[in-house]
């Protein structure tokens, strides 16, 4: 039999009886919906706690750092610091995007009334592009032999009132400080800035004017990633390191037995950037075996993930059994549908229908029932779907991006999962179907 | 000429025992015959008398207890269910007592059925369905359903759907069983001339001894045994 034929005379037989079918296919709706809807809120969790994560510094990244002897600087083992060399070798593990030293001293900015305590951090062009900073003036630290400063949202809250010591917190007061246009004093050179506070015997270190390049978009209570920090080109840091200690050891760095500097820089910390969230824990262990401590979000992810598809698993799980009673509805209406057409099935078995076109037919009538409920039923989903997230939207302030989640793949797979049950379910009905005496036909009444 | 060339139909020791309860029914207690090509045979009996048994066995709708039966060159006996579908698709045709057609079909798509089966495309398939339609005389009819026509035009029906094939054989079970004596006759008519026309062969099952008249041979059959063989003009003579 042509396949044309035999899905007209599948759909026949369906419009033959419509009340039957609509009602059926009402179950299978109603249960591939439920499925639907529940993952939906299973996968759109998983996606707003993923992208929580994001915020704390990303599914990709690694920080490397040193914590062997480095502050017992006196026996430091230089081979154990890290330095440019070793940064090569992290950036040429496989994965491996972006590996990027980071360079912090702490400083002292001046401005007006008021000062702070600043940790700035040089980091590489690379890796200041790759961190996926949002700007909301001016631009990110540039590839020039000058200084400049990107100072994160948060980076304001630190200045405090130098007579009173009060900080933002405090006062809940703003700092009267415009970081990007105003002139800004910084001392590098704390240790002798401290000195010479209370020993009026030291004279003060000089003070540096460094301009901003630009500030990290967000409010003053908004935690990101970096966001108490200024960022630097880690070239234009070193360079002004230099310029500002000559051959005296810069604060942070280790020295050697005399007390002498290193000619190299070493740094306390890599950033280091993986292609894909799936390969952190590869790249990690390989950083760990090279002896230096490694981490990331990605155990906190994983934690996350296998909670999530627990819930998800318990969702599709409630959703599983509606559906479970829809395929029992299908067979039902299947089982009904061939006792009544025994002798119709007997009459096309005489004339020669196939065993096989038999049982064809059944299933895609199944099938049919399937398809329909499940299109409709993801239909009724993306409805759910939209309500749930304008309703908990509206609810939560927008801090979700959506608790209800609906990806394409989740409306191809519950599409043929909708018809897989449906002709799982019209299984055994085609089988019996098929297996009918044919002389029920001639069987005269 | 040597008849047995031309057997499209032998039945060899044939056997056919039901189970009732403890008892054992001789539906048919060693039957053999011959039926040439082109020939047009009545079976007749009494009901009881395993004549309809002895269609549903020739046209391999059951299976025989015991015994041979060859038709157009194939053992029926050997055959899978699959291959007996396949065997009445391509050689069978078949006319019921109480018509069956699909009450869902119109006249054409019925007729137009074992051709479906076939996978024959529904528009050559549907213009030799109207063909046959017009050969037994229901060329206004195409388009009705069973339920708006007589049984007289729905035998017609199944007659055009029984040669639409053009079958080696067809088969008749009580043709006319659901029909008036003169429908009976006209309907019986046309088949016999159609038959005739295409050298078709045709094994009729009734109880009427006036309609085994139109048969060139009459198997007699009583309690699951051939017990008489008719040829037609002896047959005829007898009534007169």
């Amino acid at each position: 039999m042509k396949f044309s034929d035999l899905l007209r005379m599948s759909a026949s037989n369906l419009l033959r009886r419509k009340l039957r079918t609509v009602l059926t296919v009402l179950g299978v709706l109603i249960g591939t919906a439920s499925i639907v809807v529940m993952i939906s809120l299973g996968l759109g969790l998983q996606k707003s706690s993923l992208e929580q994560i994001e915020q704390y510094g990303g599914l990709t990244t690694i920080d490397v750092y040193n914590w062997t002897d480095y502050y017992s600087s006196s026996e430091t083992d230089t081979d154990a610091l890290i330095d440019d060399e070793v940064v090569e070798a992290i950036g040429a593990i496989p994965h491996v995007e972006v590996a990027s030293p980071i360079l912090s001293v702490s400083v002292m900015a001046k401005f007006g009334g008021y000062e702070a305590w600043l940790t700035v951090c040089g980091m590489s062009q690379e890796a200041l592009q790759s961190m996926d900073i949002e700007v909301s003036e001016g631009s990110l630290p540039t590839d020039s032999d000058t200084l400049e400063f990107f100072y994160g949202n948060q980076v304001i809250t630190d200045f405090y009132k130098a007579k009173t010591y009060e900080y933002y917190w405090e006062t809940g007061e703003l700092p009267d400080v415009d970081l990007m246009n105003d002139s800004i004093f910084f001392i590098f050179d704390t240790d002798a800035y401290y000195n010479s506070q209370y020993d009026s015997s030291v004279s003060a270190p000089k003070k540096y004017l460094v301009p901003a390049s630009g500030l990290m978009a967000g409010g003053v209570d908004e935690y990101k990633d970096n966001c108490y920090y200024v960022l630097a080109d880690i070239d234009a840091l070193r360079a002004q390191l230099k310029k500002v200690f000559k051959n005296s050891v810069i604060p942070g760095q280790p020295s050697t037995k005399s007390g002498k500097a290193y000619k190299d820089i070493y740094y306390e910390e890599v950033y280091v950037r993986v292609d894909d969230m799936n390969n952190v824990s590869e790249v990690m262990e390989e950083i760990q075996n090279m002896g230096y401590t490694a981490s990331s979000n990605a155990e906190w992810m994983e934690q996350t993930q296998q909670q999530m598809s627990m819930i998800q698993l318990v969702l599709g799980g409630i959703g599983a059994v509606s559906l479970f009673v829809a395929a029992i509805g299908i067979a039902n209406t299947m089982m009904m549908s061939i006792y009544e057409r025994t002798k119709e099935i007997g009459i096309i078995k005489v004339l020669g229908c196939d065993l096989k076109d038999i049982r064809t037919m059944f299933l895609m009538e199944a099938g049919f029932i399937g398809f329909f409920g499940g299109l409709i039923g993801l239909v009724l989903s993306e409805i759910i779907s939209l309500i749930i997230n304008q309703v908990a939207g509206g609810a939560s302030g927008g801090y979700y991006s959506g608790i209800s989640y609906i990806p394409i793949w989740l409306v191809g797979v519950a599409l043929v999962f909708a018809v897989l049950v449906g002709m799982l379910a019209g299984l055994f009905p085609a089988l019996r179907a098929m297996r009918l005496s044919p002389l029920a036909a001639i069987r005269n009444e | 000429m040597d008849s047995s060339a031309q057997a499209v139909i032998q039945v060899k020791n044939l056997y056919k025992i039901f189970r009732v309860g403890e008892e054992k029914v001789r539906a048919l207690n060693g039957v053999d015959l011959t039926i040439r090509r082109g020939e047009f045979c009545a079976i007749v009996g009494t009901s009881g008398s395993g004549k309809s048994t002895m269609l549903n066995m020739l046209a391999g709708l059951e299976k025989p207890t015991k015994g041979e039966v060859i038709v157009a060159g194939e053992h029926l006996e050997r055959m899978s269910e699959n291959e007996l579908v396949r065997f009445r698709r391509e050689k069978v045709g078949f006319i019921f007592q109480s018509f069956n057609l699909l009450q869902t079909m119109n006249a054409i798509e019925n007729v137009a059925l074992p051709l479906t089966f076939r996978g024959v495309d529904k528009k050559t398939r549907e213009a030799r369905a109207e063909k046959m339609l017009k050969l037994v005389g229901l060329s206004t009819h195409t388009k009705h359903r069973p339920t708006e026509m007589s049984g007289g035009q729905q035998q017609r029906v199944g007659v055009a759907r029984a040669l639409v094939l053009d079958p080696e054989i067809i088969f008749a079970d009580e043709p006319t069983g659901n029909l008036d004596s003169r429908t009976s006759e006209e309907v019986l008519g046309l088949m016999r001339r159609v038959v005739q026309e295409n050298n078709q062969t045709m094994v009729m099952v009734t109880h009427d001894r006036h309609l085994a008249g139109f048969a060139d041979r009459i198997f007699h059959i009583s309690d699951g045994k051939i017990v008489k063989i008719e040829e037609q003009q002896e047959y005829r003579e007898d009534e007169k």
